[in-house]
């Protein structure tokens, strides 16, 4: 035993962790994500329990079988590199940036200046959406939990915060639009959730969002998630609801989701591309697992685009439903096309 | 300033939950995990967070946050603080190193289980910030030892540890692992939430934050406190699911959780924090006793709140963790010391003559219990004979906390038993009755000496056990102080 006490006498100072094996030094960010999963891949089991235990057997199953593998997870790379810190010190800035435009707005009265039928279709097609966004927010933190890798799995950390401050500026907006229009139902919650569990329009998407959270491979939860689900919502409830609310004088909430667009939702389909572009150099033929994937969603995806796009369509001035409806799938093709599948 | 306050429009911002219809509610739910104890749909609905935050308050106060740990790093990056720090103390955040950041991480993973799997959207939400809170505390507390590794090479296993099979991090992965990583997101709100964050958390974060301030780490001691504002917060997830359990008639199944998990977080702790605070920490930083820790910050202030739940202490209280505080990490330092080579930090014996007053006013009888063990292994250290104060074989292992078997007097026997014809060690009979009350989660795991004696571990020698372990020379753990304690001289620790 004394022999294992004896340092070398000239000791080669590492500057880097031991299990880092490129040439190069790690970035900061490379360095506080790289190979936090130490449970991926372990024998016998994932964690340090029973074999039988269902959580072991449930990642066994879900994570480590899924059709959706390759030799290295940990060479993804998230394209804005984001720490924790970066994160939130961005996220902060966007959302001083949303409080300013609040306040402007706020200063100028606007909530009691928008048009009757403006709110009417709010309450209808519009303000119910916290429940699926919390419902994004949800599906975020499952891929989270289940990615091979911390590089991956930060990414939907990130993208489950940015769900969680979209829903609660909604919120927001809901809770002063009852107010200062003497409309107390478009903050209610009962009322909100009977429009999102009965009202004919959200029903395709409800159908949708619900079985997406019981999609528990994880590679399934990613494409049926960020090459579904996600575009189409995204390309409703950003870009055609920002569109609807310029027609309509509400330029705040139009504001408010081009901001969700320009950062957020280039977040999500940035490290999408990213993810989906590493997966398929690793393993080409994955190309064609996750086209199958996205074509086993679509029938979903598109029957929820098509209640939303008759939704969004009852807006004053708003286009006939068929052509929204073309416009959220071109906008969710043209995603899929930009991944190369 | 938006005109709204936070309380004008929170209820609208959590009130999320509506009854699936396209898929069941145990298809969105499933009992792996998320454990409805027979609790189910609106019934979880009322769950309402004593704490209430937003997304924008979040970032703007994380965000502060950050920059204020990670501006005094880059300024400390600058001074030669580290060099002039105590050894034992080096030790010490050695230890928690390859302990804390990476299962921290994990615990972000436990968190993204509750902001899925949780069964109320306030709660989700609630464990939205956790899991930010977590993916943090991994990459804050690992970016710090980053930045030490041209110091010492021991600092690597703040990454290392986890991929390892050290007997050290098994244990540990095998507590976190239950609690978090692997757990269910009911169980975790009362496991880790508030057993764990609660009460443990405070003494690793604050009690070992205070010591830092002492021995003047201030790098160490801010970066530690810091984490603590958030911990502090987010542990409070586990008192609206406890009360939800205790209201649907399910106080007895909550109490388990809490026995099982208390005990489990005391025998990490117990080696973790009960060791550097006593042995490893200087004596002129020593703020407290960690038993004086323990009793005022577990023993009167926590189980004050879970009292005021409705909730009993622990079975075990009087007759065995009481006991426990006097003399359990006292063995675990004597058997961490002289196991150390197979630790990637270098413990610090901690017994000048000072120091075993100190213990002994702290500790009392801990002279005839320790001392005179310590006695015995100076003895040796002074009269060359170092390889006495070395271990031949592997101890014997607790099959629950995976810490080597002690006993509070010499030549007290394990507890062995067998589960279904497989023989099994326990080093007390609180870690047997949390084993047997759950052996779904443990019948097939092996210990690090099951799997030395199935053969896993070749060739089946201590050498082969420290390569199994991952233990290289340049990070095997000495004497933290070159055995000067003794009043011996290096020459002949050499």
């Amino acid at each position: 035993m004394t022999a294992m006490t004896a340092k070398p006498a000239a000791r080669k100072q590492k500057k880097t962790w031991s299990l880092w094996t490129e040439r190069r030094l790690p970035s900061e960010y490379e360095a506080v994500t790289y190979k936090f999963h130490s449970h991926f891949r372990r024998a016998p089991a994932p964690f340090e329990l029973s074999e039988n235990w269902p959580v072991n057997q449930f990642y066994l199953r879900n994570r480590e079988g899924s059709k959706l593998k390759l030799d290295d997870w940990e060479g993804y790379r998230d394209p804005l590199t984001y720490t924790y810190r970066r994160y939130v010190t961005d996220q902060k800035d966007r959302e001083v940036y949303c409080d300013n435009l609040i306040d402007e707005f706020e200063r100028q009265d606007s909530y009691r200046k928008l048009p009757a039928p403006w709110l009417d279709f709010l309450g209808q097609a519009y303000l119910p959406v916290r429940f699926p966004g919390h419902a994004m927010q949800m599906s975020a933190a499952y891929v989270a939990q289940m990615a091979p890798s911390a590089f991956v799995t930060n990414t939907f950390y990130f993208q489950m915060g940015n769900e969680m401050r979209r829903v609660q500026r909604q919120a927001y907006v809901a809770k002063a639009l009852a107010l200062d229009t003497g409309r107390p139902e478009l903050a209610d919650g009962d009322t909100a959730r009977a429009i999102w569990t009965q009202a004919p329009h959200w029903q395709g998407l409800r159908e949708l969002i619900e079985k997406q959270l019981i999609a528990y491979d994880w590679g399934e939860a990613f494409v049926s998630r960020n090459l579904v689900l996600r575009p189409i919502f995204d390309h409703i409830f950003n870009r055609e609801i920002a569109e609807l609310a310029r027609a309509n004088d509400d330029d705040l909430l139009a504001l408010l989701h081009d901001d969700f667009r320009s950062y957020d939702e280039a977040y999500a389909v940035e490290t999408t591309k990213a993810l989906v572009s590493y997966a398929t150099g690793k393993v080409p033929e994955h190309a064609a697992l996750l086209r199958d994937w996205v074509a086993k969603w679509m029938p979903l995806g598109e029957r929820a685009a098509r209640g939303l796009s008759e939704a969004m369509s009852a807006a004053p001035g708003a286009d006939n439903a068929r052509a929204i409806l073309e416009r959220t799938m071109t906008a969710q093709a043209r995603l899929i096309a930009e991944c190369g599948l | 300033m938006p005109k709204l306050q936070r309380r004008d429009y929170y209820d609208t911002a959590r009130d999320m939950n509506w009854a699936f219809s396209y898929v069941s509610e145990d298809e969105v739910f499933p009992e792996e995990l998320s454990k409805s104890f027979g609790i189910h749909g609106e019934q979880w609905w009322g769950w309402d967070e004593p704490y209430k935050l937003t997304y924008r308050e979040y970032v703007h106060n994380q965000a502060g946050k950050d920059d204020g740990i990670y501006s005094i790093r880059s300024t400390i990056a600058r001074s030669n603080l580290y060099d002039n720090l105590d050894a034992g103390w080096k030790s010490a955040i050695k230890a928690h190193y390859g302990a804390i950041p990476v299962p921290e991480y994990f615990a972000s993973i436990g968190e993204a289980r509750m902001a899925r799997f949780g069964r109320a959207a306030a709660w989700r939400n609630m464990a939205t910030f956790g899991t930010l809170d977590e993916c943090r505390h991994g990459q804050a507390q690992i970016y710090f030892p980053y930045c030490l590794l041209a110091k010492d090479p021991q600092f690597d296993w703040a990454h290392k540890a986890m991929h390892t099979n050290e007997w050290g991090v098994i244990a540990a992965r095998s507590l976190f692992d239950d609690m978090f990583t692997a757990n269910d997101a009911v169980s975790t709100a009362i496991q880790l939430t508030f057993t764990f964050e609660t009460g443990f958390t405070n003494l690793q974060f604050l009690g070992m934050a205070s010591d830092a301030l002492h021995v003047g780490d201030i790098e160490f001691g801010a970066l530690i406190s810091s984490i603590q504002t958030d911990e502090a917060r987010h542990s409070q997830q586990g008192e609206p699911t406890l009360k939800i359990m205790i209201n649907n008639g399910r106080k007895a199944e909550a109490q388990k959780m809490v026995d099982q998990m208390f005990w489990r977080s005391w025998k990490l702790f117990a080696l973790l924090t009960g060791i550097s605070m006593d042995y490893y920490t200087p004596l002129e930083s020593r703020t407290m006793s960690f038993k004086e820790f323990m009793q005022d910050w577990i023993c009167r202030q926590f189980m004050d709140q879970f009292k005021d739940l409705g909730m009993n202490v622990p079975w075990y209280w009087e007759e065995h963790f009481l006991p426990e505080l006097d003399w359990v990490h006292h063995a675990y330092h004597m058997g961490v010391w002289f196991w150390r080579p197979t630790v990637w930090w270098n413990p610090d014996a901690g017994v000048s003559p000072a120091e075993r007053d100190w213990l002994e006013q702290k500790y009392p009888g801990w002279t005839d219990r320790f001392g005179k063990l310590w006695d015995v292994i100076g003895d040796n250290v002074r009269t060359g004979q170092i390889e006495k104060t070395y271990p031949a074989t592997l101890p014997i292992v607790c099959n629950c906390c995976h810490i080597p078997i002690c006993s509070p007097s010499i030549g007290k026997a394990p507890r062995i038993t067998t589960h279904n014809g497989r023989k099994l060690n326990f080093c007390c009979e609180v870690c047997e009755w949390v084993w047997k009350s759950q052996p779904e989660r443990y019948d097939t795991h092996l210990s690090i000496v099951d799997r030395f004696l199935a053969g896993h571990i070749q060739p089946p020698t201590l050498e082969g056990a420290l390569q199994y372990m991952g233990i290289t020379p340049d990070v095997a753990g000495n004497d933290a102080q070159a055995y000067v304690w003794n009043g011996a001289s290096r020459l002949a620790a050499e």
